[in-house]
């Protein structure tokens, strides 16, 4: 710590702090009193606040002491005015990123294909790519839910040889081990980047060793560079799941296609459906096997909870009949309830009472959350709910979006988009690139951010944190109320922040 | 194309990037898609590395692949130069960018004009070897892009080559090595690749009395360096008492003047110490005590060469790598094309000492005694007081003999 320590005290000083106090609290210090040392966060956001050449002098000093570079040369003015409005985009390629440079970056297809893999316990996941690829998400899935180290994600790694000569000989070869060693009830085989550019054919390959092996094997494409970010392949590896199914009698069961996070049973949809003795089909990719999806076409109706089982949904429906209901995260209490109708109704059942009075607890809890949120602004990053939808729903709560991050744009979003228009016309862009939004923060001033971020960094700025994991457990609406209260604490928040930071 | 039950081993790619990453007042950008940036992260990490506003992609689409189009890389460049500020901007190919043959050399020659800071290009994308392949070449490229000719040559010193962050506990081994050559010869460190250093200090390289290199993919920038400013190399990686008393002679010889004679006092009152494993084998009787090594290159032959002072018999001298980027490779270190071959000598090991990654020591029976020493390592947290090389790590290492000698 010393030199460190040394190069801290310097910054103090250049930031006007006496050198009688720094060599009190050095003093202090020697007598084993570290209660004074300074504050890095208190330091940066001086920093932040500083003009002119003061504010390199530290900037260079502070990355002495191995804090990150500071953007000195970006300007949330610039930033802004190279954004779309909403009103300007037709496609996801009318928008822009933030910057070009991005950090962190979106999540990876593959990852999206390797969660759904963990869904599905007896599905051996097999990457085919490089070693950095495969590298990757084996660290990622050394853990219970995939039998640890020597667990079921494994990998056939592409050497030049294979990217110049083709890659089919060598899967052959690498497969015969792989049933040998695992004996896998099914397999993905998910393929990256390098093998599309290459163009192997792995529907093909997958294909023959469907047949070699009688065991399903489905090839699952997640190449990123024809994508935004990791949906895409839970998406893919969800639809590919099409071909395990075989054709059984209807047994009157639900099944959930597409919940990713937390269990199924603890949702309040969950306990309706147990309330009217609906019987429980497969939940993909929350926890089943091989043969349960096998199973899947035994259902009355398939609820869909999340956008990436949509494709799925409609494959059963055209090669079974079974109809869906598309059941995501909404915000808004009148589609939640609309989806419980749309339910209830393919089940021949009566709409439990309970619902209404649900429905008529979120109405009320709406109007007393509105006064308060009335023209409140915010800026959107991430969310557990459907990006437009959310967005459209406050907007008619009177709140004002003032930049949407959206790596997904279709046709399905334009009603949502044309109610947010109706009240203000906000940026957009794309998501996952923290770094140039705290130049954009000091041009907009939000009061509330949604989604990830540093709450004590924003905090700094005036703005509250709103995050919304804990809704990616909820379907009902539970996710409303959730929704409801969040906002409301966000802008009693913001009250308190923007008063500490003088706004 | 093989089977990879487990983590395969990190390509050129991976090995450049952690190394740039060590690099402080440096701007890493990736010119390839994002999600292979973001699932990095982790990697980086766990290995200690800083990467807030340091680690950058430009991201691709199709458009991108498809018609070749650089529009991307070459405003990611003027961007990061313009908010940053930074030095140099190391540019990094990805898989996707090598196999459709993007020029990230000529980019960056052309985009140069453009920017204030300094741009490196890299075009590994992954497929030119392992990790020991993209050190040596990180380390040619940083010695050959980056020291200025003018740094006037000051005496005591030194610069450390081939410091590879992905190494177990290398920030402990870099500073036992500052420590003993602070301690016997009064040196001290400029520039250390690739280990916690900075732009600076890779500049002012030239002004180094001698180089020291601690890893063998370092040698071909200690000759370059050598030729361009007349600085010695020393290649000596000090593990062992008598590895270590070597390598602080060998310096010493570089520099002109002798270690301090109580530090070789010290050090060679312990390798004495060592006969007393002789009774510890009496008491064994007839009992076989052999070990094998899994790491890098020169940590298996520098461990293996103390394990058979120790009279131990070392049955096998597992590299972690390929041997493609080593200069001269000992005959009797082994190197595998495949997964498989590895893990089968692990598994047939049994009573025997084994100094081993994380995952080999998983798969070795528990009949052997096991002692972590390489990477794949699953620990978050790395102590960074704890050698295998010099004296202390000596000291180490002999503790784990004794043990295995007791069982």
């Amino acid at each position: 710590m010393g030199l460190k320590e040394d190069a801290m005290w310097k910054m103090a000083e250049k930031m006007g702090m006496p050198k009688s106090a720094i060599e009190a609290i050095k003093a202090k210090q020697k007598n084993g009193d570290k209660s004074a040392m300074p504050d890095m966060g208190k330091m940066m956001s001086m920093m932040q606040d500083m003009k002119g050449d003061k504010k390199d002098e530290m900037r260079k000093m502070a990355e002495k002491m191995g804090m990150p570079p500071q953007a000195a040369g970006m300007d949330g003015n610039e930033i802004l005015g190279r954004l779309n409005r909403l009103s300007k985009v037709q496609t996801i390629k009318d928008v822009p990123q933030l910057t070009t440079a991005l950090f962190p970056g979106t999540h990876c297809p593959l990852m999206g294909a390797a969660m759904v893999a963990g869904g599905i316990d007896d599905c051996l996941l097999v990457i085919v790519g490089t070693d950095e690829c495969s590298y990757y998400t084996k660290s990622l899935t050394i853990n219970e839910r995939y039998g640890g180290i020597a667990g079921r994600c494994v990998s056939v790694v592409l050497d030049s040889h294979d990217v110049t000569f083709g890659s089919t000989e060598s899967m052959h070869k690498a497969f015969k081990e792989i049933v040998a060693e695992y004996q896998p009830k099914c397999v993905m085989l998910v393929t990256t980047c390098v093998i599309e550019v290459i163009g192997d054919d792995y529907d093909a390959i997958a294909a023959e060793l469907t047949k070699q092996y009688s065991i399903p094997v489905m090839a699952v494409h997640t190449e990123h560079f024809k994508c935004e970010d990791h949906f895409p392949g839970l998406e893919r590896a969800i639809t590919a799941c099409a071909a395990m199914m075989q054709k059984q009698d209807c047994d009157s069961s639900v099944n959930v296609l597409g919940q990713r996070m937390g269990n199924f049973a603890d949702t309040e949809l969950h306990a309706f459906l147990a309330a009217a003795g609906v019987k429980l089909g497969v939940q993909l990719p929350s926890g089943c096997t091989a043969e349960e999806i096998r199973r899947a076409p035994a259902a009355k109706v398939n609820i869909v909870v999340h956008d990436i089982a949509l494709p799925l949904a409609q494959a059963m429906q055209e090669q079974y009949g079974i109809p869906y209901v598309y059941f995501n995260r909404f915000a808004a209490p009148e589609k939640i309830l609309q989806a419980y109708q749309h339910l209830f109704d393919y089940l021949e059942l009566p709409l439990p009472a309970e619902i209404g009075a649900k429905f008529e607890e979120c109405k009320e809890m709406e109007q007393k959350v509105l006064p308060e949120v009335k023209g409140v602004p915010y800026i959107y990053g991430n969310t557990q709910y459907e990006c437009f939808e959310l967005n459209s729903y406050l907007c008619s709560l009177g709140l004002v979006p003032q930049l949407i991050q959206s790596n997904k744009l279709s046709e399905a979003n334009f009603a949502d988009i044309k109610s947010i228009l109706a009240q203000t016309d906000p940026y957009i862009c794309k998501a996952a690139n923290i770094a140039p939004l705290q130049y954009v923060y000091d041009v907009l001033h939000p009061w509330f951010y949604m989604g990830h971020e540093f709450g004590e960094r924003l905090r700094r700025k005036g703005i509250a944190l709103l995050h919304s994991d804990p809704a990616g457990k909820m379907l009902g609406f539970e996710c409303s109320s959730f929704m409801l209260q969040a906002v409301a604490k966000a802008v009693a928040d913001a009250k308190k922040f923007r008063e500490e930071a003088g706004l | 194309m093989s089977l990879v039950r487990f983590l395969p081993t990190p390509s050129d790619r991976m090995g450049i990037i952690w190394s740039l990453l060590a690099v402080q007042g440096a701007i890493v950008l990736e010119y390839g898609p994002a999600g292979t940036t973001h699932y990095s992260m982790g990697l980086y990490g766990g290995l200690g590395l800083r990467f807030q506003n340091r680690l950058f992609t430009t991201h691709m689409s199709e458009d991108d692949v498809v018609m070749g189009d650089v529009t991307r890389l070459e405003e990611a460049i003027i961007e990061l130069d313009k908010s940053y500020a930074p030095k140099v901007i190391f540019v990094v190919a990805s898989s996707v960018t090598a196999v459709i043959g993007t020029d990230i050399k000529g980019v960056c020659r052309y985009m140069q004009n453009e920017v204030k800071a300094k741009l490196v290009a890299f075009e590994q994308g992954g497929f030119r070897g392992d990790y020991s392949v993209g050190l040596a070449e990180t380390y040619k490229l940083l010695v050959r892009n980056l020291p200025q000719k003018d740094a006037a040559q000051e005496a005591g010193v030194y610069n450390i080559i081939g410091a590879s962050a992905w190494r177990y506990r290398m920030a402990s081994d870099i500073l036992e090595v500052k420590n003993l050559l602070g301690e016997a010869l009064g040196l001290r460190c400029n520039a250390c690749l690739c280990c916690d250093t900075s732009v600076d200090e890779l500049q002012a390289m030239g002004k180094a009395q001698v180089n020291i290199v601690l890893g063998n993919e370092g040698l071909a920038a200690a000759k370059y360096l050598e030729e361009k400013f007349g600085t010695p190399y020393v290649y000596a990686v000090p593990y062992g008492y008598s590895g270590t008393v070597s390598f602080l002679e060998q310096v010493g010889a570089a520099v002109g003047k002798a270690p301090e004679p109580m530090v070789l006092m010290r050090i060679k009152m312990k390798e004495k110490g060592m006969s007393m494993l002789s009774m510890f084998a009496m008491m064994g009787g007839s009992k076989p005590r052999q070990a094998a090594v899994k790491g890098d290159y020169d940590l298996v032959r520098g461990v293996g060469t103390f394990l058979a002072q120790a009279g131990i018999s070392v049955t096998h001298k597992m590299c972690a790598h390929s041997l493609k980027a080593i200069t001269e490779p000992s005959a009797d270190v082994e190197s595998y094309a495949e997964e498989g071959e590895w893990l089968q000598e692990i598994r047939e090991l049994h009573d025997t000492l084994l100094f081993a990654d994380d995952v080999a020591l998983t798969q070795a029976d528990a009949s052997n005694m096991k002692v972590l020493i390489s990477a794949p390592f699953m620990n978050g947290v790395v102590a960074t007081h704890l050698p295998f090389m010099g004296e202390k790590g000596a000291d180490f290492l002999l503790e784990q003999i004794q043990g295995y000698y007791q069982k």
